[in-house]
């Protein structure tokens, strides 16, 4: 499974170049790269599982705000 | 609330000919950003089709937004005369894509994929480039924010790659 996961990151690129664009760059300088770091240090379905846990907490938020005045 | 992991199962054990797109993917790239929805783009063959209605069908498919009590029947003539669907089923929102703005059919993503083992199944996955030009094309304003992200994530992941042997 890591090396699969390891042949999957290697050919993430290949050889596509992307043009900057203006605007996309003004907007990148707000990305939080420190959860970016920290999910490339987990295996694909490691960061399927902490999206859906992240989607549960925030339907439990959105639940108990509910509540409120 | 869409159960991602439950739902890329069921496509998966029904062996579904699909590819992962949208947030779901990003996730999957290692994006940190939320999504509602899971976007799949799905060959459109005929067996195809039948696989993924005979996958689906036990999870009540049905037209999201829809008023209740359409006469709509998710079956291999419905799908095979449409092309994209936005679902709600029993586990969660689903998009089935027959093409993408900026991408095609699943025939011209296909080369532009990754395959990344999830649940024991190997799944295709758009390659992160690819995502974020189908992002790109799309030319929505609400997509800013995702694609800057999507494009860091892309520079992290060259410097990673850089920097290991």
């Amino acid at each position: 499974m890591e090396a699969l996961r390891k042949s999957a990151e290697a050919d993430f690129d290949k050889g596509v170049s992307l043009e900057p664009d203006p605007v996309i760059e003004v907007y990148k300088k707000d990305v939080d790269r420190t959860l970016l770091r920290e999910n490339l240090k987990l295996t694909v379905e490691q960061r399927i599982e902490k999206l859906a846990s992240f989607m549960q907490f925030l339907e439990g938020i959105r639940g108990s705000a509910q509540g409120l005045p | 609330m869409t159960k991602f992991p439950e739902l890329i199962r069921a496509l998966l054990s029904g062996g579904v000919e699909f590819i992962l797109v949208g947030g779901v993917a990003g996730a999957a790239h290692g994006a940190a950003r939320a999504t509602y929805d899971l976007d799949v783009v799905y060959r459109r063959t005929r067996e195809n089709i039948q696989r993924l209605v005979a996958c689906l069908a036990p999870l009540s498919p049905y037209l999201r937004g829809a008023p209740p009590g359409l006469p709509f029947r998710f079956d291999l003539e419905t799908v095979h005369r449409g092309l994209n669907f936005t679902l709600t089923t029993s586990l969660g929102d689903l998009d089935l894509l027959g093409e993408i703005a900026g991408g095609g059919r699943f025939e011209e993503l296909e080369q532009r994929t990754v395959v990344a083992d999830i649940f024991g199944s190997k799944c295709l996955c758009l390659g992160l480039p690819a995502l974020i030009m189908t992002k790109r094309a799309a030319g929505r304003v609400k997509d800013l924010d995702a694609i800057a992200e999507l494009e860091a994530l892309l520079e992290e992941k060259r410097k990673r790659n850089k920097q290991q042997p």
